[in-house]
């Protein structure tokens, strides 16, 4: 039985290395030490934005279309088709788009940085920043952390409005059980503003996290080529359960206590 | 061809040399000399043992957060937390349990699967059995294969139980007494809901099987190879299994209309 246990174990031991190693490039964002870095900070956003905001919104996409599908069955199931706005209000904005963005973020970025910053750390160019009098940390972490941060918020609207638009396809086009005035009806009903921000906030944190987790497996990479891959495996287990994770306490916090709906006292 | 079509006419290789790998992965499974039982056991083995705790932890947070909070807090305004069940019928067994079981799997299983092929492959391992007469698809990936699909499938059974034990916090939570959770859930449940569940996941299991596997064998370019093809292997399994699990619950839906009724 100590095999299987070792599991969560080492589980706890890895948490306690990646927080503080996060907390330590999250406090050199903060502290502004990044700035020397400003222009490596825009260059990791462009490359965010070149190279994964197609893939993000064609995923998000197909979680809209399985959204709206599951959903218009659902209400057809109880006899109230034309309140098919109702699940896909809930499912696109509050839950499928933080996880469907948490998804393909710790699928494409964070091992994607995994796989770069730990080929520069097992051929020995991190040290060499760290000679050329360059922090190493500041440099290749940071700059990350902060690129992530301008580009991210605006890929996750868009990728609202990419939801949406998948959702009334498949609702409306699809399954067809409701005209489209009486699906946009109910489905800007059972949404605000403030769950517009919820939802932006729980996307952010899987984000920032993703980020940092892969900045560690990454930065702490050895073992040759091999090494490298093991790292990034290692990598995408943590995100998926940090990604879980977050998505439920968001919950809790933001729509615990108070569901949020336009109806009831 | 022009350039802008280059990014189209390697996806469509892609998918064609995936597809390719998947048929010599089944005619070589049945074909008869078996050499594989040994390591179809051990990966086996190796996937649960990697899989089980990240499955139980994150089945169990999605389910109780989306379905269970979100869906009981709109419900507890009608008065009607009972029905809280059929409706955990159609999430937690016919979408997220499936759907989850594969993420983690391809997350977990999948990156592992293609690290240690892509490392195979730049050591030369690969070229090396093969002058030796060995066959890599057989004894190396048909194993993975079946493992993948076997383990998916039975992971699924847990990862709906795990969504319904959610399902049950959620109505503790608002302090429901549960016979009229489990009384809309057995009414609700169907043969078609359990089977369409596994057989699905089960599908899932082959298709991330057969994309690591492939990324893991042809990794090439030193350093950087072998976790570019990680990076690569887990971005197509969670797009293909997220885009094939629409499909398939379209033709469920269209085809089986004993799930779109009321009970």
């Amino acid at each position: 039985m100590i095999g299987w246990l070792e599991i969560p174990r080492g589980w706890l031991d890895s948490f306690g290395e990646i927080g503080r190693f996060g907390l330590r490039v999250a406090g050199l964002v903060y502290s502004g030490r990044v700035f020397r870095f400003f222009g490596e900070s825009l260059r990791q956003a462009g490359i965010l934005i070149f190279g994964s905001a197609l893939i993000i919104w064609a995923f998000v996409f197909i979680l809209g279309l399985q959204c709206g599908l599951q959903g218009a069955y659902f209400i057809r199931s109880i006899g109230a088709p034309s309140q098919a706005g109702v699940f896909s209000a809930y499912c696109d904005l509050r839950e499928g788009l933080p996880y469907a963005f948490g998804y393909i973020l710790a699928a494409k970025v964070g091992t994607g940085i995994v796989a770069e910053i730990g080929a520069m750390r097992i051929s020995d160019e991190v040290d060499a920043l760290e000679v050329m009098g360059i922090q190493p940390m500041t440099f290749l972490c940071a700059t990350r952390l902060l690129g992530a941060w301008i580009a991210l918020p605006f890929l996750y609207l868009v990728g609202i409005v990419i939801i949406y638009v998948a959702s009334y396809i498949s609702v409306v086009n699809q399954v067809g059980d409701v005209s489209s005035g009486g699906y946009l009806l109910i489905f800007w009903m059972y949404q605000s503003p403030p769950d517009l921000i919820f939802s932006l906030i729980k996307g952010m944190v899987m984000a920032t996290v993703i980020v940092l987790v892969g900045c560690y497996y990454g930065y702490t990479a050895s073992g040759g080529p091999v090494g490298v891959g093991t790292a990034t495996a290692k990598s995408m287990v943590f995100n998926i359960v940090a990604v879980h994770i977050i998505g439920m306490l968001g919950t809790v916090i933001f729509w615990g206590a108070n569901p949020r709906a336009p109806i009831g006292g | 061809m022009t350039r802008g079509l280059l990014p189209v006419k390697n996806v469509f290789e892609q998918v064609g040399v995936m597809m390719i790998l998947t048929v010599r992965t089944l005619i070589s499974a049945v074909r008869p000399p078996y050499p594989y039982g040994e390591e179809l056991v051990w990966q086996f083995l190796f996937v649960l043992r990697l899989s089980w705790f990240p499955l139980l932890v994150s089945t169990f947070a999605l389910n109780l957060g989306a379905p269970g909070l979100q869906a009981a807090g709109i419900l507890s305004l009608f008065g009607a937390l009972d029905r809280l069940g059929g409706f955990f019928v159609v999430i937690a067994v016919r979408w997220i349990g499936p759907l989850v079981t594969a993420v983690v799997v391809a997350g977990v299983a999948g990156t592992a699967i293609t690290a240690d092929l892509g490392a195979r492959k730049i050591r030369e391992e690969l070229d090396a059995l093969q002058v030796l007469g060995v066959d890599p698809v057989k004894n190396l990936v048909v194993p993975r294969f079946l493992a993948l699909m076997i383990v998916t499938g039975l992971l699924d059974i847990f990862a709906c139980v795990m969504g319904l034990a959610a399902g049950i916090a959620a109505e503790l939570l608002y302090h429901q007494p549960l016979g009229g959770f489990f009384a809309t859930l057995f009414t609700n449940a169907t043969i078609t809901d359990l089977w369409s569940s596994v057989l699905m996941c089960t599908l899932f299991g082959a298709i991330v099987a057969v994309v690591c596997s492939y990324k893991g064998m042809s990794a090439s370019g030193g350093a950087a190879g072998v976790g570019r093809a990680v990076n690569q292997a887990v971005v197509i399994s969670l797009v293909a299994v997220f885009f094939f699990q629409f499909v398939v619950s379209s033709v469920l839906f269209a085809t089986h209309p004993e799930l779109q009724a009321i009970r």
